[in-house]
């Protein structure tokens, strides 16, 4: 069985995010990077069927030189090689040419299963997984919270609103995308970050892989203009209680 | 010259600095009031994250790191708990290290091996009641009798003791001798007759880490348990504290960033007279100083700990960085406490722990003035 997983690098969440001159990305100046967090999940769940099955896991991440970094946690997580798409545009690229490439990438190498996380946390689109199964022609599960394998069966559970899950059933080849809370991803132990400066990291221009061009593109990107300061409750206690719950009501579903 | 990380230090540090957040620093406020150890928490799972043998050799158990991915280990589980970080840095640097420098191989593999994967924990009972900074004043005798060393007398101050299972114990092997020249090193089991504890230290700091008494009364070990060679013990000692001190000056680094973060991240919130009072220049001028500081002490502390890898001498090196981050330790914890007014006295908030904890870097493993008579030593020599 072969395994692919796909990962994105993104900014820490907790770096002070600003918008660069250009006004279409991030100022990427000051930030720290980390793996995308639903990513890590999708790398746990990718690891778990691997050492199940005994499949050989490939890890894939597109981005500039410094991703290597990230897809050396995923290698210490156990995945067995990295392919480094080498894109130094990729955070300009829209979903649809993140996709073609990974796609592109996966069309001739018989892939059981991929395994991508939801959506990203810097754009969000949560487009890239779905595309990938469509230009494949395998089926995408998506939003995923729960994964069994057995014998070529893959039980999942989805979640849908209101804390509902709904079970799913589906066979190879499939991708999935992975939900926050599908597994506890595991820590990179010392030894095998040690190994992982070892194991292959195969390194492809983007420019062979990317068959075609973008299908929107961002415009400008600005920080939300601030809306008025908070509501100051002034006066005595209960009074102060019963206004608070009033406005709650109002404009809150808290007691819906 | 090169300021960067490698990869691997980042993943290093990443991983440590997660696990010490999510797992180590949501206890570190009740173990320390408890003055409890948790073994499974402080010990096996770092073991499980191959920090209990980061620097040594895979053939012996360890990860095959260098001697900065250690410091860098210590360093963010002080940041969070003080405790956490002495007891991997007692056991690597001080109860594992003197058997991978001075050990036969039949040495390494019996005890290393363990030491590294964790199974065995580490400690080092070098300070006497009598001889403290002072080590050639060591009271404690072992004589040879037959296939075994006989060892008397006691070792205070001992971190980790009673929860460690393999000592790195000094005694006098000679008494003719000059005191530095009759010292010999052994290393000593748990469970060895006539090995005991003696009372646990009650702390003003690091409460969270065992200190206790050693107590060899005709104490029977091996002969084979002589570590390095007799009369070798002061090298071994010396030598030893060395990289000790690199563990300590990393443990200072981490306790000091751990109370600028707090202290930034408070000064922001709290708000007098209708403003954070991070706005106010007079408190901007303290975390400017206090930042400068740290990265001071951590360049330091990464410089000593590129050199103990590179093969490089770093006596003088790791004294400074062990001299200068502990006393930095020392004053920002103090300057953080300042900055939280009155709730930085209350245990309500970590800076206070992290005072407590940053006054013993300035006096175990070398106290600040042995570190500068050893800097001035190398510098005069």
């Amino acid at each position: 069985m072969k395994l692919l997983v796909c990962i994105k690098q993104v900014p820490d969440m907790e770096s002070k995010f600003k918008i660069d001159s250009d006004g279409v990305w991030y100022d990427q100046s000051d930030l720290a990077w980390r793996m995308n967090e639903y990513d890590e999940y999708g790398v746990e769940q990718a690891v778990q069927l691997k050492e199940q099955s005994g499949a050989d896991l490939t890890v894939l991440c597109i981005g500039p030189d410094q991703v290597k970094e990230t897809m050396k946690k995923a290698l210490a997580m156990g995945c067995d090689r990295g392919v480094h798409i080498a894109d130094d545009m990729s955070c300009l690229r829209d979903p649809f040419e993140i996709a073609t490439i990974i796609a592109e990438f996966a069309r001739d190498k018989d892939f059981d299963m991929v395994f991508t996380g939801m959506q990203s946390q810097d754009r969000g689109s949560g487009q890239v997984g779905v595309m990938v199964a469509e230009m494949l022609a395998i089926p995408a599960v998506t939003t995923i919270v729960d994964f069994a394998f057995d014998d070529g069966t893959i039980k999942m559970k989805r979640e849908l609103e209101g804390g509902v899950r709904a079970e799913v059933e589906a066979s190879l080849p499939l991708l999935v995308t992975c939900q926050l809370g599908l597994n506890t991803p595991r820590y990179p132990t010392l030894p095998n970050i040690m190994k992982a400066k070892k194991k292959e990291l195969l390194s492809i221009d983007a420019q062979e892989l990317c068959k075609a061009s973008g299908l929107q593109k961002t415009v400008k990107m600005s920080f939300p203009e601030k809306s008025s300061g908070g509501l100051m409750l002034e006066g005595e206690v209960a009074d102060i209680a019963d206004r608070l719950i009033a406005a709650l009501k109002e404009k809150t579903s808290i007691f819906a | 010259m090169n300021f960067e990380l490698t990869e691997e230090q980042n993943l290093i540090r990443d991983m440590v600095r997660t696990f010490a957040e999510t797992e180590v620093a949501p206890s570190a406020d009740e173990r320390d009031e408890q003055e409890s150890f948790d073994r499974d928490l402080m010990f096996a799972r770092l073991a499980d994250l191959g920090l209990t043998g980061i620097v040594f050799p895979e053939e012996y158990g360890g990860a095959g790191a260098d001697y900065l991915s250690y410091a860098i280990a210590v360093e963010e589980l002080s940041r969070v708990c003080a405790s956490t970080g002495v007891t991997l840095s007692a056991h690597l640097s001080l109860g594992s290290n003197p058997i991978y420098l001075f050990g036969s191989d039949e040495q390494k593999k019996q005890f290393l091996t363990p030491l590294a994967l964790g199974d065995a924990m580490g400690a080092f009972g070098l300070t006497e009641p009598s001889a403290g900074s002072d080590a050639g004043g060591t009271k404690t005798t072992a004589v040879l009798d037959g296939d075994e060393w006989v060892v008397n007398g006691n070792k205070i101050f001992i971190t980790n003791a009673g929860e460690a299972d393999i000592y790195i114990v000094f005694a006098r092997t000679d008494k003719n001798a000059e005191k530095h020249h009759g010292i010999s090193a052994f290393i000593v089991e748990k469970g060895a007759p006539g090995f005991s504890f003696g009372k646990k230290e009650k702390k003003m700091g690091i409460r969270s880490s065992p200190t206790m008494e050693l107590v060899f009364e005709n104490c029977r070990i091996p002969k084979g348990n002589l570590l390095g060679e007799e009369g070798q013990g002061f090298k071994v000692a010396m030598k030893t504290l060395d990289g000790g001190r690199i563990g300590i000056a990393s443990q200072a680094l981490g306790i000091a960033q751990g109370a600028l973060d707090a202290t930034t991240q408070y000064v922001t919130e709290r708000e007098q007279f209708n403003k954070p009072i991070s706005v106010f220049q007079g408190v901007q001028f303290q975390l400017a100083d206090m930042v400068t500081q740290v990265e001071a002490a951590r360049l330091l502390v990464y410089n000593a700990a590129y050199r103990a890898s590179a093969g490089l001498s770093y006596s003088q090196e790791s004294a400074m960085a062990k001299l200068f981050a502990s006393e930095t330790a020392m004053k920002l914890t103090t300057q953080a406490v300042q900055l939280h007014g009155g709730y930085g006295y209350t245990r309500d908030f970590p800076v206070e722990r992290m005072m407590r904890d940053a006054k013993i870097t300035e006096i175990y493993e070398g106290t600040s003035e042995i570190q500068r008579v050893v800097i001035g030593a190398c510098l005069t020599r």
